[in-house]
């Protein structure tokens, strides 16, 4: 059986904000339908290396996205950042088909409308992550479960082949983090690379396949097992704080 | 009978029919643009960069440049040196905003104080004169107008994105930067529009006040761009006409409708929310009824 292909490799990749480093030499790949969880403490760099990783932030190292080094915007068209909710304006006028349909701006030139095309491959993106009939209602109208989808939605409707979720779970009542962890699976089996950032350890090591642990550098990088034992917890969380982060 | 003539009696003569289509032209721009700065919430700009002008229309009195042209040019400088200032992590937004609006209005106090004849004009573009709007006024606004909309017309789903979530506009190819050098260009033309009708000091009201009371009332943003408009021209023809009846300035009295308009969209809101909270109190109370928990 041959290896699916490396959708993401990260080489010695630093970021700085002025004098502090929130990044150091992280190194690791992502191959295509892998679900891996983030996990780390507050301030270990987990947004910080999404927004890296999206182009966001400046950082020194090499990313490369289905082997093309990113050098440019257009380089990171195949990745898709879904911010944390405090991140967004969800009380913004827009409604759930105006933001799935912004996914596909990609593929449209300044000016241009979406044409019927475009508009079917928002209406899948929508029906593939259950909201098929919630298209006309504004986004301030849905629960917070329903908007994750619903930004989950743009990220397929980009044909994005890299999803970074940065905290999707947070906020989400325990039937709707269940429910969005199938769906995660189920886009991963159709060939959909994830990482998600989480602080929900139990979690981590129920659903996810992989967990990178990361402090200002990776700590542990393996399935849940290998990189959520008691030693790679301390290192990544602490002496002892560890166990009621896990609790 | 007498409700119809009093709406036409104003515009009898054709000075006061340009005052009414420039301040139609304001009403609808200003509205236009107002909705984008609404919702990036940057009103205080909006307010800043009407002030800042006051440099761009001194300076062109004193050496006899195109008011229109001085205008523009100080708005455009204001949001580049805002933008600039703001590269600075320790400085914030509305300090950004604040010391460049100082530095701008300053400017301009110190060049009017440079020529005394250049006080009594400069009153008419800091509270506006519209009645004394000539057919150049008009064809310059009218240009202006033009193309200020088809700017926002062109670049609306990118100033959308770019407004709801800047970091996913820019990783899906949309020049982010670019689309906030368009939008401080519009603010600029907004603003040199309004000169002639409310005025440098009130033409923040129509940029802001028109789109916030549509902000309450709509989900969309094109529908929210139509009832800005709507209240944008009703407070403009609203407030020409009113104050030709009650002699009172035209500019102040046209902001004053504008607020009237928010005041309105308001209370709407708060009933509409009010009346949807007791309609999802009815909806939780049947679903546990139903649920016989």
């Amino acid at each position: 059986m041959t290896m699916p292909e490396v959708v993401l490799r990260v080489d010695d990749l630093s970021v700085a904000y002025g004098r502090h480093r929130a990044l150091e030499h992280v190194s690791f790949s992502v191959r295509r339908g892998e679900l891996a969880a983030v996990i780390g403490p507050n301030g270990a760099g987990k947004s910080t290396m999404f927004r890296a990783l999206s182009g966001i932030v400046k950082y020194s190292g090499n990313v490369e996205l289905c082997g093309v080094h990113c050098h440019h915007r257009r380089d990171r068209l195949v990745c898709a950042y879904i911010p944390q909710r405090t991140d967004i304006d969800l009380d913004f006028p827009i409604t759930v088909d105006q933001l799935v349909l912004s996914g596909r701006r990609r593929f449209l030139r300044l000016g241009q409308r979406p044409g019927s095309s475009h508009r079917a491959a928002a209406r899948d993106a929508l029906a593939r992550v259950g909201l098929p009939d919630l298209g006309a209602r504004p986004l301030t109208q849905l629960s917070g479960g329903q908007a994750q989808r619903a930004f989950l939605a743009r990220a397929l409707a980009q044909e994005a082949d890299l999803i970074l979720l940065d905290e999707a779970l947070s906020g989400v009542d325990q039937p709707g983090v269940d429910g969005m962890l199938d769906l995660f699976g189920q886009l991963c089996e159709d060939g959909t690379t994830m990482l998600v950032a989480t602080h929900d350890l139990a979690l981590a090591r129920r659903r996810f396949t992989r967990c990178i642990a990361i402090n200002r550098q990776v700590i542990a990088d393996g399935t849940p097992a290998e990189a959520l034992d008691d030693r790679a917890l301390e290192a990544t969380f602490g002496s002892g704080s560890f166990r009621s982060v896990v609790a | 009978m007498a409700a119809l003539s009093w709406v036409t009696d104003p515009y009898q003569s054709e000075f006061m029919r340009n005052a009414a289509m420039v301040a139609v032209l304001v009403g609808v721009l200003a509205p236009t643009v107002g909705v984008w700065v609404v919702l990036r919430r940057l009103a205080y700009l909006g307010d800043a960069m009407s002030h800042g002008t006051l440099a761009g229309v001194a300076g062109a009195f004193l050496i006899g440049a195109s008011i229109t042209v001085g205008a523009l040019a100080a708005g455009v400088t204001m949001g580049l040196l805002v933008a600039v200032l703001e590269r600075q992590r320790r400085v914030s937004e509305d300090s950004a905003i604040g010391v460049v609006e100082t530095f701008m209005f300053a400017l301009g106090v110190i060049l009017v104080s440079r020529n005394d004849n250049v006080g009594v004009d400069l009153t008419h573009f800091l509270f506006g004169q519209i009645v004394t709007a000539t057919r150049h006024d008009l064809a310059v606004n009218g240009l202006l107008t033009l193309v200020a909309l088809l700017l926002v017309f062109v670049a609306f789903h990118d100033l959308r994105m770019t407004t709801f979530d800047a970091a996913h506009a820019a990783q899906v190819g949309i020049p982010v930067g670019a689309i906030g050098t368009v939008l401080i260009v519009l603010i600029s033309i907004t603003v040199v529009v309004s000169l002639s009708t409310v005025g440098l000091l009130m033409s923040v009201a129509m940029l802001i006040t028109p789109a916030a009371a549509a902000r309450l009332v709509t989900h969309q943003v094109a529908t929210m761009t139509a009832v800005a408009i709507g209240i944008g021209g009703a407070s403009a023809l609203g407030g020409l006409t009113l104050s030709y009846h009650l002699s009172t300035p035209p500019g102040p009295t046209i902001a004053v409708v504008t607020v009237g308009w928010f005041a309105l969209a308001a209370g709407w809101s708060a009933i509409a929310g009010r009346s949807a909270g007791i309609a999802g109190r009815h909806h939780v109370g049947r679903a546990v009824a139903a649920s016989d928990v």
